[in-house]
């Protein structure tokens, strides 16, 4: 059985959810961009923006900037002018997010539903805090919305129940997973149909690199600035989504490299401190397990920690980082010569690189020494977990599309 | 000196060669405390000042300070369900020192002769490989006439208890189960059926989770065993697989557990980590002069304690009292599952 999360209705069976989202909605069937969309989710937004809701939840407030209907403009203008053909919608889209990042539900189905899909969105039962707010929201904002986009969307809940996400999967012209290696593997166990294919989100990790020459040449404020945005960056999702940085590489000679650090994990500690930023001790603990286990595993020169908030961990090799999690606030790093050395360690699996006091030129140099070969985004620090609608290498906007290439007729051509 | 002085005093010197030991004999120990900055000559004026390891690391390493051709037994702990268990590796000199620990821990308790026993769990128990199973089998070496008080499902055998006190409720007899079950079957079977197990002595282990949940504590546990049932001998005691030979019993009047002679606790305040005086809670660390095979002499394990005297209670020593659990540290994050990501 399934229930229904949004629109906010009594259970259902897959079949009949499908049936019902297989009815054309009043005034057609929905457009990229269409207005009824646009118009619902700019009210959604407005709803995440109030003071008390962006107090409670900071993560909403992400989203509430994302779904602005400046930046839902901006969005749709970009996929308008690539000129590669017509853009239509790809029908139906299932979405499997993943458990425990509140919001990246919202970010899938709403570019979805943007791109003019009709969509069904599979929420964890184990969802909570901002996503139970976020459906809130929606629901609320339903009310003041063209009927089409209560036809058209639904967001459920059902537990370890493989028929039915055997049914969606069958149903469904693109499939977007989210969650790991291990949630695409699980998903894909159920076909698609021929015409269908999968958007897939496999595990992924990032990194940090600082400009050594950059962190010497920035102001008191500008050091400071640099380690609060560091800090949100690290600490939000407890270091542990795709896009917290975990590793942080030095680039510049080893000797002032070391004076820099000093600097930085002082600037960062007042940053922990000024946000009350408190760890837990199960969490200091599994720490401490991390840290001694990497060092036993021969990977670590040295553990130094500023209190239980900050672990710094001196890597023996650069390409040779601790495996997994490591628990928040903890953060293997190394020197390395230039940006040649910083691109040699990266992998496949990295996917944000967040940094401080590079220039453009150094920055472009990067992208291109690593050719695609990892690392989807090279972000200021303070934006390493800013969703954006490319991600992990995808234009979700033209992933969420199809194209029709339409050739005028020979006559006319000039 | 004597007391806990006394005990310092003693086990320090020891303390310190193992850690010697340990660094020369298990590279991985010796990576770590280099890591930690700590000189392989450092004098140790205390036991508090000695490097911990957390117990959750022997999860993931295998920490050894033996070659494998020594290796006479792997000890898994049961940690939580799903967890990784841990692996402790004994050679036949600490598996025997832990054994003769644990019998001298046991003896002021129990005598020095085998009593019958009656074991408040069910035998398939001991069938089930489980950590609970281990902890029937090691305690059963120290009775003899094993008569389990629950049956093949799990259910009171009030049958088997009945025939049990009427062979041997007449003389001493050993009584043992995990403190939940003790207090839901023993206790509930008994006043029930008008048991009299006067001349029994209880010994008892596990968390007291799921007692808290029914409002009884330790002091209510003693109370109603020996009001409804006569069973006054009653200790508690507290003890891991990573350091088997430290078992602390709780003394005769029940006013906290007490360290064997070969251990020691440090209550360590979980911010600043140092040793917390007495009255304060925090984590608890074990600390025990046995572990030879692997660096498991002094460990930081998950359990929240306060030290509630020293030297002025049954026995010498610390007497301490075990108040719970840390509860797991879980990440947020995109992957559901946190696979280990692949090695650059």
């Amino acid at each position: 059985m399934i229930q229904q999360r949004f629109p906010a209705a009594g259970d259902i069976e897959a079949p009949v959810l499908l049936e019902e989202l297989g009815v054309e909605p009043d005034g057609g069937p929905l457009t990229v961009g269409d207005p009824r969309v646009v118009d619902f989710l700019a009210g959604f937004a407005g709803r995440l923006l109030t003071p008390g809701g962006v107090r409670r939840f900071p993560e909403l407030a992400s989203l509430g900037f994302f779904l602005r209907r400046a930046e839902i403009t901006r969005t749709l203008d970009r996929l308008g002018g690539d000129g590669t053909g017509l853009r239509f919608p790809r029908g139906l889209v299932f979405h499997v997010p993943p458990a425990n990042v509140d919001t990246i539900f919202v970010y899938s189905w709403a570019l979805s539903a943007l791109a003019g899909n009709r969509n069904v969105v599979r929420i964890s039962p184990r969802a909570a805090g901002a996503a139970e707010r976020a459906l809130e929201a929606l629901n609320e904002a339903l009310a003041e919305a063209h009927p089409a986009v209560r036809r058209t969307q639904r967001m459920v809940t059902y537990g370890h129940d493989d028929a039915v996400t055997a049914a969606l999967s069958a149903a469904c012209d693109l499939r977007v997973i989210w969650g790991g290696d291990r949630s695409v593997t699980e998903v894909r166990r159920h076909p698609l149909a021929p015409r269908a294919r999968d958007l897939t989100f496999p595990d992924r990790t990032s990194f940090a690199a600082i400009s050594v020459s950059g962190w010497q040449q920035a102001s008191e404020a500008t050091r400071a600035e640099a380690a609060l945005g560091f800090f949100n960056d690290a600490y939000w999702f407890d270091q542990a989504a795709c896009a917290s940085p975990r590793a942080l590489f030095w680039l510049g000679e080893d000797d002032a490299a070391l004076v820099a650090r000093g600097e930085f994990f002082a600037h960062l500690r007042r940053a922990v401190d000024a946000r009350r930023y408190v760890t837990e001790p199960a969490m200091a603990v599994q720490k401490r397990v991390a840290a001694y286990g990497a060092a036993a595993d021969g990977l670590l020169r040295s553990i130094r920690l500023l209190g239980n908030e900050i672990a710094m961990l001196e890597l023996v090799d650069a390409a040779a980082l601790p495996m997994g999690w490591m628990g928040a606030g903890t953060f293997p790093q190394a020197t390395v010569a230039g940006l040649d050395a910083l691109a040699a360690v990266v992998g496949p699996k990295d996917q944000t690189c967040s940094y401080f006091g590079f220039g453009p030129g150094e920055l472009d140099r990067l992208a291109h020494l690593l050719g695609g070969r990892g690392i989807d985004r090279v972000v200021p620090f303070g934006s390493a977990l800013s969703f954006s609608a490319v991600w992990d290498g995808y234009d979700l906007l033209a992933e969420l599309t199809r194209l029709t290439v339409l050739e005028p007729p020979a006559a006319s051509r000039g | 000196m004597s007391g806990q002085a006394g005990r310092e005093a003693a086990l320090l010197p020891v303390l310190a060669e193992l850690t010697r030991h340990h660094r020369r004999a298990c590279p991985p120990y010796d990576r770590i405390l280099a890591a930690l900055g700590v000189p392989a000559d450092r004098p140790w004026a205390s036991i508090a000042e000695l490097p911990w390891l957390p117990v959750g690391l022997f999860k993931r390493h295998a920490l050894k300070s033996i070659p494998d051709e020594e290796v006479f037994r792997v000890l898994s702990s049961s940690g939580t369900t799903g967890a990784e268990p841990a692996r402790i590796y004994l050679d036949r000199a600490t598996a025997a020192a832990q054994g003769r620990a644990l019998a001298s821990a046991m003896a002021p308790v129990l005598g020095s002769k085998r009593l019958p026993m009656l074991i408040v769990d069910s035998a398939a128990v001991t069938r089930s490989g489980s950590a609970r199973g281990a902890g029937v089998l090691g305690m059963a070496t120290f009775g003899r006439d094993h008569v389990y008080a629950l049956d093949a499902d799990g259910r009171p055998d009030a049958a088997a208890v009945a025939g049990f006190l009427t062979r041997h409720g007449g003389g001493p007899f050993l009584t043992f189960g995990f403190t939940f079950m003790v207090w839901l079957y023993l206790y509930e079977l008994a006043v029930e059926h008008r048991f009299d197990l006067s001349n029994g002595v209880l010994i008892h282990s596990g968390g007291w989770k799921r007692l808290e949940e029914r409002s009884v504590d330790n002091a209510t546990l003693r109370r109603r065993f020996a009001e409804d049932t006569g069973l006054s001998r009653i200790h508690n005691y507290y003890g891991m697989v990573e350091q088997l030979g430290s078992v602390f019993v709780e003394g005769p009047s029940g006013d906290g557990l007490y360290c064997p002679d070969a251990a020691d606790v440090v209550i360590r305040d979980p911010l600043t980590w140092a040793s917390q005086p007495t009255g304060v809670p925090g984590l608890i660390e074990v600390v025990s002069i046995l572990p030879r095979s692997y660096p498991g002499h002094v460990l930081l394990t998950d359990d929240v304690g306060v030290v509630d005297g020293v030297d002025d209670g049954d026995r010498p020593g610390k007497r301490f009292r075990v108040l719970g659990r840390l509860p797991r540290a879980e990440p947020r994050g995109c992957s559901d599952t946190y696979a280990e990501p692949a090695r650059r």
